[in-house]
C-alpha cells in the first residue's frame, strides 16, 4: 500500500447542490461533461496524479453532495483536508451567499490547525450560460468577498466549456501542497492504522 | 412428455421431508378439472378486498382491453370483461401454523403500473426486451403535469407522500408543488380516516373504494403515504408497496425526520429528499418486475458453490475487521453477503439498499461514501456505506457504524477486489449474467439422476435468445407439460429463485402481468382472514397457475392455459426436485439465518 505521506494531497469540494462541483471534477479528471444532473450521494472519492515542481503528487479529491440533507451530517471526511474548494454558480445569488456558510461549516468540522491561513480556492462556475447574460453575481462582487476572507484565489470557470478548469486545479494543487507540508507534523500517517487487521482464516461462513 | 397420470410420480423424491408430494394433496381436486368457475375461496374477512378481483380479477381481463381502459379517469368508460366462465380456481385448506407466523408480519406487496408500458412502447423498445428492467428510463416523468391535467388523471397508479399538514413530499407523477391543492384534499380525507381503526402494527390504515379505484392510505406518524390505483391489485399488495416506499424514505433520512415535524408541524420536507426522485421512481418500477417486492426474499446470482464460497470467505475476512455488513451484488442479485457477528440483514433492507445504489448514478462514477439507514435494522440511526462498482453491474457495499471508516473500507475493498480477481469470481459473475439462471426448458426429466455433476444449470442450455428458438409466439412452448415459469421461495433461507423468462412470456408487459398474477396468489395464500392455504390451482385464459405452500418453501408456477392438471402437478414436484438438486448454485447457503 503506498504511503499517503507527502505525496497525497486531500482536496474537498463544497458548494450548493447543482452549482457544478461534480462537473468540474469530471472535466478536470476525465475531460468529460454531461448536461444531465446526477445528484451526488454522500461524497465521491477520486484521485488524479499531478506533477508539480518535478515531483509527482496524488490529488485525492472529495466531491461532496450539496443536497441539504447531507449538510447536517457532521462530515467526517473534512478532516485532514489540505485545501478546500468553494464553488458557486455565477447565475445564482443564493449559491454565492451560501459560500460563507460552507466556509464556516468547513472550518468547524475540519478544525484545521491554523484556520486563518487554511487554503481555500473559490470557483465561480457556469460562466458560459446564456453567453453570460443570465449572470447575477459580478466578478467584482465575488473578488471582493474573496479578498475579505484573506485573499482567497478566485477563478471563473465553465465545466461545460472547460474554461479555466485546468488552471483552477493547478492552483488548488499548489495551495494544497503548501498546506500539506505544514500539516505533516500534525498528521503522521494515522489513516493507515485501521487497515492493518490480520486476515483471518476463512472459508466458513456458518 | 411423461405420463399424465398424476399419481405415478411417487417415485420422485420430495425435496422436502415434511410435506407430502403435491399430487397427493390434489387427489380430490383432480376430478374437478372440467368444472367451470369453481371458487373455493373463503370470504375475505376484512371485506376490503373485492372478492372477484382477488381471485379471478385481472387474470380474466379481456386482453384487448387490458391496459388501455382501466384508468384513473372516472369518466373513461371501461370495457373490461369479468369472464368467470372458463376459469377454475381451487384452493386447498389451511396449512400448518408454522407458515402463518411468517405471513402474519408482512403485508404482501409487489405490483405494477401499466402506463409504463405505454411509455416504453413510445420509445420503441418493447419488442424483444427480455429483461424488463432494460426498458425503464430513470427519472421522473411528466413533471409538467398537475392535478388538472387529463393525462395526470389518467395514470393508472399514483403514489404520494405528504406530511400531516398536507404538504406534498413526493408524487410519482407531476410536480409536487403544483399538486399542493390535491395534497390538501388528501390530507383532509386522511384526518377523517385517522379517526378510524388501527391495524395490528399500530399504524392507522384505510382503504377507500371509489368505483374501480382503490385509495390506500398508510399513516406513519407525521408522514402520510397514499396510493390511488385502478390496477386491481389486492389491498395487501398496495399496502406493502407503500410500506416499501416509506422504508426507502427512511433509508435516505432515518426516522429522525419525525423530530423536524415535532418542532415545526409545517416543516417542508421536499428539500431533504432533493435529488432522490429517481430512487423512488425506480422502486415503484420494481413493483412490476422484481418479485422481491412482494416475496420479501432476495435472490442470488447462480454461481458454482466454490465460487460463491471464495467470495464469502474474503467478505467474512473484512467483516471480522469491523465491517458490519459486506455485500457483493450484481444488479439486484446477491453474489455473497456476510454480516458481522449476530448482525442480520432483512431482505427488504437489501431490496431498498440495492435500489438506492443502482438508481443513483453517482455511485457508478467513483468510490462513494454515504450515510444510509437500514429501516429494518435500525430505523433511527445512520450507517455509513462505502460503495464501489467492480464492473458495470457488480458492486460492493461495505456498511459500518463509523463515519471515519472510509479509508479502512477503501483498503478492505482493495483486498476484496484483489482476491475476487485472482480467484476469477468476477469473471464467473459476468459469465453467469450472460448464461442466466434456471430455464424451464432445462427442467430435467423424471428419471434422470441429478446428483454430483458440476453444472446442473447450464447443461442443456442454449443461449436464451438464440434465434429460431421461439419462432412460434403463441404456441405453448416452454418447459415440459406446458410449464412457462416458476418462482421457488425458500422460507428458511429467505431467498427465492425465479426461472428465466422465455416464450411465450417474452415482453415486459406479459412478465408484469404474470408477476401481478403471482402477487395475487401470494396475497391470497397469505391472507390472514383465510389462513394460509396449502395449494391453489387456477385456470383462466391466460395461464394455469399452481401454487404450493409448505412450512419450508413456496412454489408459484405458471403453465400454458391448456396444460393438463395432473401433469402440471407432477411437473411442480420435478421443479422442487430440480431446485433441491442445484441449491448449492442458486442459493447462498450457510449464511447466518436472517432474523427480525
Ligand atoms: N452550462 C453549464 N452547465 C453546467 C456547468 N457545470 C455544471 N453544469 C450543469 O449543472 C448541473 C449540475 O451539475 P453537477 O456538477 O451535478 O452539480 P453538483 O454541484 O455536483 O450538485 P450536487 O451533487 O447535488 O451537489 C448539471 O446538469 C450540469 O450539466 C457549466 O459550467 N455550464
Ligand atoms: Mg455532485
Amino acid at each position: 500500500m503506498p504511503s499517503r505521506r507527502r505525496t497525497l494531497l486531500k482536496v474537498i469540494i463544497l458548494g450548493d447542490s447543482g452549482v457544478g462541483k461534480t462537473s468540474l471534477m469530471n472535466q478536470y479528471v476525465n475531460k468529460k461533461f454531461s448536461n444531465q444532473y446526477k445528484a451526488t450521494i454522500g461524497a465521491d472519492f477520486l484521485t488524479k496524479e499531478v506533477q508539480f515542481e518535478d515531483r509527482l503528487f496524488t490529488l485525492q479529491i472529495w466531491d461532496t453532495a450539496g443536497q441539504e440533507r447531507f449538510q447536517s451530517l457532521g462530515v467526517a471526511f473534512y478532516r485532514g483536508a489540505d485545501c478546500c474548494v468553494l464553488v458557486y454558480d455565477v447565475n445564482s445569488m443564493k449559491s454565492f451567499d451560501n459560500l460563507n456558510n460552507w466556509r464556516e461549516e468547513f472550518l468547524i468540522q475540519a478544525s484545521p490547525s491554523d484556520p486563518e491561513n487554511f487554503p481555500f480556492v473559490v470557483l465561480g462556475n457556469k460562466v458560459d450560460v446564456d453567453g453570460g447574460n443570465s449572470r447575477v453575481v459580478s466578478e467584482k462582487k465575488a473578488r471582493a468577498w474573496c479578498a475579505s476572507k484573506g485573499n482567497i484565489p478566485y477563478f471563473e470557470t465553465s465545466a461545460k466549456e472547460g474554461i479555466n478548469v485546468e488552471e483552477a486545479f493547478q492552483c488548488i494543487a499548489k495551495n494544497a501542497l503548501k498546506s500539506g507540508e505544514e500539516e505533516e507534523i500534525y498528521l503522521p500517517d494515522t489513516i493507515d492504522v485501521g487497515t492493518s487487521s490480520q486476515p483471518r482464516s476463512t472459508g466458513c461462513e456458518c | 412428455m411423461s405420463s399424465s397420470d398424476s399419481s405415478s410420480s411417487s417415485s420422485v423424491d420430495d425435496p422436502n421431508p415434511n410435506p407430502k408430494p403435491l399430487d397427493n394433496q390434489f387427489e380430490s381436486l383432480n376430478l374437478e378439472q372440467e368444472s367451470e368457475s369453481t371458487i373455493i375461496q373463503n370470504d375475505d374477512g376484512e371485506g376490503q378486498q373485492d372478492q372477484e378481483s382477488s381471485l379471478n380479477g385481472s387474470l380474466n381481463v379481456n386482453r384487448n382491453n387490458h391496459e388501455q381502459d382501466d384508468r384513473i379517469d372516472g369518466g373513461h368508460v371501461t370495457s373490461v370483461l369479468w369472464r368467470r366462465t372458463n376459469s377454475e380456481v381451487e384452493v386447498d385448506g389451511p396449512s400448518s401454523p408454522s407458515s402463518s407466523g411468517y405471513a402474519g408480519e408482512r403485508g404482501s406487496s409487489g405490483a405494477s403500473e401499466d402506463d409504463e408500458i405505454h411509455e416504453v412502447a413510445n420509445h420503441g423498445v418493447i419488442d424483444g426486451v427480455f429483461d424488463s428492467q432494460a426498458a425503464w428510463l430513470p427519472g421522473k416523468r411528466h413533471v409538467d403535469e398537475d392535478d388538472a391535467s387529463i393525462s395526470w388523471r389518467k395514470r393508472k397508479k399514483h403514489f404520494f407522500i405528504l406530511s400531516h399538514s398536507g404538504k406534498p413530499i413526493y408524487s410519482r407523477y407531476g410536480d409536487e408543488h403544483k399538486l399542493a391543492g390535491f395534497s390538501a384534499t388528501l390530507q383532509a380525507i386522511i384526518s377523517f380516516v385517522e379517526n378510524g381503526y388501527m391495524d395490528e402494527l399500530g399504524d392507522r390504515i384505510k382503504l377507500v373504494r371509489a368505483g374501480k379505484h382503490q385509495v390506500v392510505f398508510l399513516v406513519k406518524g407525521p408522514i402520510y403515504l397514499v396510493c390511488i390505483s385502478c390496477t386491481e391489485e389486492p389491498y395487501e399488495s398496495l399496502r406493502g408497496q407503500l410500506e416499501l416506499i416509506y422504508g426507502q424514505m427512511i433509508l435516505i433520512l432515518t426516522k429522525a425526520v419525525n423530530r423536524c415535524f415535532e418542532k415545526n408541524p409545517k416543516f417542508d420536507m421536499t428539500p431533504l429528499l432533493g435529488g432522490t426522485d429517481v430512487v423512488f421512481s425506480s422502486l415503484i418500477h420494481s413493483f412490476s418486475w422484481n418479485p422481491a417486492t412482494f416475496l420479501h426474499a432476495y435472490t442470488c446470482l447462480p454461481l458454482a458453490y466454490g465460487t460463491r464460497q471464495a467470495a464469502g470467505a474474503i467478505l467474512q475476512d473484512v467483516a471480522d475487521s469491523g465491517v458490519l455488513f459486506a455485500i457483493l451484488m450484481c444488479k439486484h442479485k446477491v453474489v455473497s453477503l456476510v454480516g458481522a457477528q449476530k448482525a442480520s440483514l432483512h431482505p427488504d433492507d437489501m431490496l431498498l439498499l440495492s435500489n438506492f445504489i443502482m438508481s443513483s448514478e453517482s455511485f457508478r462514477t467513483s468510490e462513494s461514501f454515504s450515510p444510509i439507514c437500514l429501516p429494518r435494522y435500525n430505523p433511527v440511526a445512520f450507517l455509513y456505506a462505502y460503495v464501489h462498482y467492480l464492473d458495470v453491474d457488480t458492486y460492493l457495499m461495505l456498511l459500518t457504524t463509523s463515519s471515519d471508516a472510509f479509508y479502512h473500507l477503501k483498503d478492505c475493498r482493495i483486498r476484496i477486489e484483489t482476491v475476487l480477481l485472482k480467484s476469477n469470481v468476477l469473471s464467473e459473475v459476468q459469465r453467469s449474467m450472460l448464461d442466466g439462471g434456471m430455464h424451464v426448458e432445462d427442467l430435467p426429466g423424471d428419471l434422470l439422476p441429478r446428483s454430483g455433476s458440476a453444472s446442473h444449470l447450464g447443461q442443456h442450455q442454449q443461449p436464451t435468445d438464440s434465434p429460431g428458438r421461439f419462432r412460434e409466439p403463441f404456441v405453448g412452448i416452454g418447459g415440459p407439460a406446458g410449464l412457462w415459469h416458476f418462482i421457488y421461495r425458500s422460507i428458511y433461507l429467505d431467498q427465492y429463485v425465479s426461472s428465466e423468462f422465455s416464450a411465450p412470456i417474452n415482453s415486459p408487459r406479459q412478465q408484469k402481468r404474470l408477476y401481478r398474477a403471482y402477487q395475487k396468489l401470494y396475497a391470497s395464500m397469505h391472507d390472514k382472514g383465510n389462513g394460509p392455504h396449502k395449494t391453489q390451482f387456477r385456470r383462466d385464459e391466460n395461464y394455469v397457475l399452481l401454487c404450493w405452500v409448505t412450512p419450508d418453501f413456496e412454489l408459484y408456477t405458471a403453465f400454458d392455459p391448456l396444460a393438463d392438471k395432473g401433469l402440471a402437478i407432477k411437473t411442480c414436484n420435478r421443479v422442487c426436485q430440480w431446485v433441491k438438486d442445484v441449491e448449492n448454485e442458486i442459493f447462498l447457503l450457510g449464511a447466518s439465518p436472517f432474523s427480525w
